[in-house]
């Protein structure tokens, strides 16, 4: 199958609450340098939250799963919070049988991420 | 025919060299015809490859297309060496008897420019013709050298092209072949006997040239058990060739020093988790199945350990399909402190046991949704396989089926038990 969509990254830091991460397309061993070049401007501290809104993805492939990965995991060591918005259920399918569900925070909408960090 | 000269015979060499082209006919070479014809305001003009007792006719103006007129004059033109005129056919001693000439259309002018090589062998010409005796000028000549000139580029640069065609499907070729063997060397050649069972497995892949990360294996361990595994370690192509050496061996060594298969996944992890310490991201992982089989009576006990890979299945005796997978277990290699998950089940007399890589299950099915575990569950319980071999046929025609929806590769390994020849199957017990 080909994936030709492209991939759009931006980065969103409203004045109140978490950073939004917008990813929009297809994550695959082409465009994911795009996405880990954007996680890794993102500075995480204790509240420094970031949601990364993925409603527009529309592939993501191994190396795209290891790089949300290893940004969780960083995000974790500096006592941020990294949630993740959106997911289409066949990508969330795939989290599943990984096993990632029970690894990253997964919400229906970025807004929903959102609302969980503010409680 | 007579034996053809020395300079004949190099001539048809060349002409056997560019005639091989498929492609020695089309637009352009119609074009050239149609601007001679224009240039020397004559009803017909042609282009013609001359073979040793053919003339070909690649191009054709005024005429039906690929029909030529006075051979006998086209067949002379490439002797000729320059540009050759016949003023009138009627009073050419080879010419007169054509039948273009003396019957329909009545030829009495041709004009010829061969199509000469850089090393000098005339392929063939271009030709004009005229029902008129005529005189040609000099600058009709000219014009009609330099078409037969555009015409020689042309399939100089259809000839490069093929070659480059050739180079170019040779290499894919031997690349094909190698990721072949290198694909063989990481999948075991045949699978063991192992009493009481029938084990065979299947490798589907999308691309012949791609090696993918797709691995299985069954070997024997200690106390008459035996292992056996199926993953998949992301990425493709050499690296992945690599990793998928890794894993399986580390699998192998690991069962050996410690069969339970929660350990040996741990294992396993922990060498990936070296392998790229430090190394750069994203750092490559791989999901597996992991399962011990030990006789038990008429059938097996098996314990699974899955991490971050798809359910394995069971097809009963009695037809029931069930998946046998540990809830919970997660991807090998990547993650801090990951959870491999393990449970117990039984093969009894007639079940089988299904183990496939997610090439498979993420493969799209003709509406455009993923096929997933529920499609496969589903196409396997209507497929009623009742066999290890049974199990890769279907799986086999449902790759078939699938089509261009499958876009990655899958690896199948099938193990059942025989059906008791007396006794009906006793129930089974699932997945505990």
């Amino acid at each position: 199958m080909q994936h030709d969509n492209g991939l759009t990254v931006s980065l969103q830091s409203p004045t109140s609450g978490p950073r939004l991460l917008v990813v929009a397309g297809d994550l695959d061993h082409h465009t994911t340098p795009r996405l880990r070049a954007a996680l890794e401007e993102v500075e995480f501290g204790p509240g420094a939250d970031l949601v990364v809104d993925l409603s527009d993805l529309t592939f993501c492939d191994s190396t795209g799963i290891a790089t949300l990965v290893a940004a969780h995991q960083r995000a974790a060591d500096a006592g941020a919070a990294l949630l993740l918005a959106g997911l289409h259920s066949d990508i969330a399918r795939v989290f599943q049988i990984m096993g990632l569900d029970q690894l990253l925070s997964l919400y229906d909408s970025p807004e929903e991420a959102v609302r969980a960090l503010s409680k | 025919m007579s034996p053809a000269s020395p300079a004949e015979a190099s001539r048809l060499a060349a002409v056997r060299r560019y005639a091989a082209l498929k492609t020695s006919s089309g637009a352009a070479f119609d074009r050239v015809a149609a601007l001679a014809a224009r240039i020397f305001r004559a009803p017909f003009a042609t282009v013609t490859i001359v073979g040793d007792d053919t003339v070909r006719v690649i191009a054709a103006h005024g005429l039906p297309p690929r029909r030529g007129l006075v051979e006998s004059l086209c067949a002379a033109a490439v002797r000729h060496g320059g540009p050759y005129v016949v003023e009138d056919a009627w009073l050419h001693p080879h010419a007169a008897g054509d039948p273009a000439v003396h019957g329909e259309p009545g030829i009495r002018f041709y004009a010829a420019a061969p199509i000469t090589t850089p090393d000098g062998e005339a392929l063939g010409s271009v030709n004009v013709m005229d029902v008129r005796p005529r005189e040609a000028g000099d600058e009709e000549l000219a014009c009609l050298r330099d078409l037969a000139g555009l015409v020689m580029d042309e399939l100089e640069a259809r000839l490069a092209t093929q070659h480059t065609v050739e180079v170019e499907r040779e290499l894919r070729a031997s690349a094909e072949r190698l990721a072949r063997t290198l694909q063989r060397t990481l999948l075991p050649p045949a699978l063991p006997r192992v009493p009481g069972l029938r084990a065979a497995a299947a490798y589907h892949p999308v691309s012949a040239d791609e090696v993918g990360g797709d691995f299985y294996d069954l070997f024997p361990l200690d106390g008459g058990r035996w292992g056996f595994f199926l993953g998949d370690v992301c990425g493709k192509g050499a690296d992945a060739a690599a990793l998928t050496s890794l894993v399986r061996y580390t699998l192998r060594a690991a069962a050996v020093y410690d069969a339970d298969p929660h350990a040996v996944l741990a294992n396993l992890d922990a060498v990936l988790q070296q392998e790229h310490a430090g190394g750069e991201a994203p750092a490559p992982y791989c999901t597996a199945v992991f399962g011990v089989l030990q006789p038990d009576g008429d059938g097996f006990g098996v314990t699974l350990a899955t991490g971050g890979h798809p359910p394995a299945l069971a097809v009963r005796a009695n037809g029931a399909v069930e998946p046998i997978h540990p809830v919970g277990g997660q991807l090998i290699g990547i993650l801090r402190n990951p959870r491999f998950a393990q449970v117990s089940a039984r093969l009894n007399a007639g079940d089988a046991l299904l183990l496939y890589t997610d090439g498979l299950t993420e493969a799209r099915t003709p509406s455009g949704s993923m096929l997933d575990e529920d499609g496969l569950t589903a196409y396997l319980a209507a497929a009623g396989p009742t066999s290890a071999d049974d199990l890769l046929t279907a799986v086999h025609d449902l790759i078939t089926e699938l089509g261009s929806g499958v876009s990655d590769d899958t690896a199948v390994l099938a193990l059942s038990v025989p059906p008791a020849t007396r006794t009906p199957s006793s129930g089974s017990l699932g997945a505990a």
